[in-house]
């Protein structure tokens, strides 16, 4: 799928650059264009947090963008052109750690695909983030299981109490 | 047959080789490879704990495998702990 871009870019090699993703999704039929950039920030759960480091398994979640990009023109239709593009490595502050966007005619689909793909990147690749604090601790974060098993089980077990969305995502 | 899992995330810890190699039997399902890796790492990384693996995934390069489906013919599989990223 050409209208398609999904990138796993190495924090040595480069860095992810808004203007690519921009200029990726621009097209003379989209009159929308909506863009979503994840950075490291310096709060988490009430400690200060001085750098992230991600770690992916690459393959996999390329094959997941591509995945979740078909997913997005399924649910809202062609023409889209969709970007997603996540960091690998060890992130400082303010380094952008994921950017999706996407173009289509009009904003509503633009608003909706962004959406969608930023929290299925979220949920569903496999990326891993360990938060650094200040006094030298590390900590992998809690995060989504992958588990269709697992997720049932974890799924039964919400129904029967009252849920909140406790999951401690990031940004 | 020999299979070789990949680490990631807080599983890294479980060997600083970054993967662990496991001796399955033939025919043998992603559940029953899920009880080898469990009783591998009770005995040589026991600082992971036995639900972290209960909530982690096994995969190829290309999908998710679960627990009913075949180990893949190559040996070659990685474990994926709960996922975080954005």
């Amino acid at each position: 799928m050409t209208d398609l871009h999904t990138a796993v870019i190495d924090i040595c090699d480069g860095v992810l650059t808004p203007a690519d993703a921009l200029a990726f999704v621009s097209d003379p039929r989209f009159g929308g264009i909506d863009m979503f950039i994840g950075k490291v920030r310096e709060h988490n759960l009430g400690r200060v947090v001085t750098g992230i480091s991600y770690d992916l398994f690459e393959p996999l979640a390329l094959r997941t963008f591509e995945e979740i990009g078909e997913r997005a023109r399924r649910k809202f239709g062609a023409p889209m052109k969709l970007y997603i593009a996540h960091a690998k490595g060890e992130l400082r502050i303010g380094d952008i750690a994921v950017i999706v966007a996407a173009g289509t005619p009009h904003r509503d689909e633009a608003f909706k695909a962004c959406r969608l793909a930023i929290e299925a990147v979220k949920h569903e690749a496999p990326i891993w983030k360990q938060e650094h604090y200040i006094d030298g601790d590390s900590e992998w974060s809690e995060g989504c299981s992958l588990c269709e098993e697992q997720r049932e089980a974890e799924d039964a077990a919400k129904r029967g109490a009252a849920h909140g969305h406790d999951h401690h995502h990031g940004r | 047959m020999k299979v070789h899992i990949s680490l990631f995330g807080a599983l890294r810890d479980a060997d600083p080789r970054g993967f662990i190699e496991l001796e399955a039997p033939e025919p043998c399902t992603i559940g029953e490879l899920r009880e080898l890796l469990r009783d591998h790492l009770r005995e040589h990384a026991p600082n992971i704990s036995a639900g972290l693996i209960q909530r982690s995934a096994f995969a190829s390069e290309n999908e998710i495998l679960h627990n009913h489906r075949a180990l893949p013919e190559n040996g070659q599989l990685a474990v994926l702990p709960p996922v975080s990223g954005g």
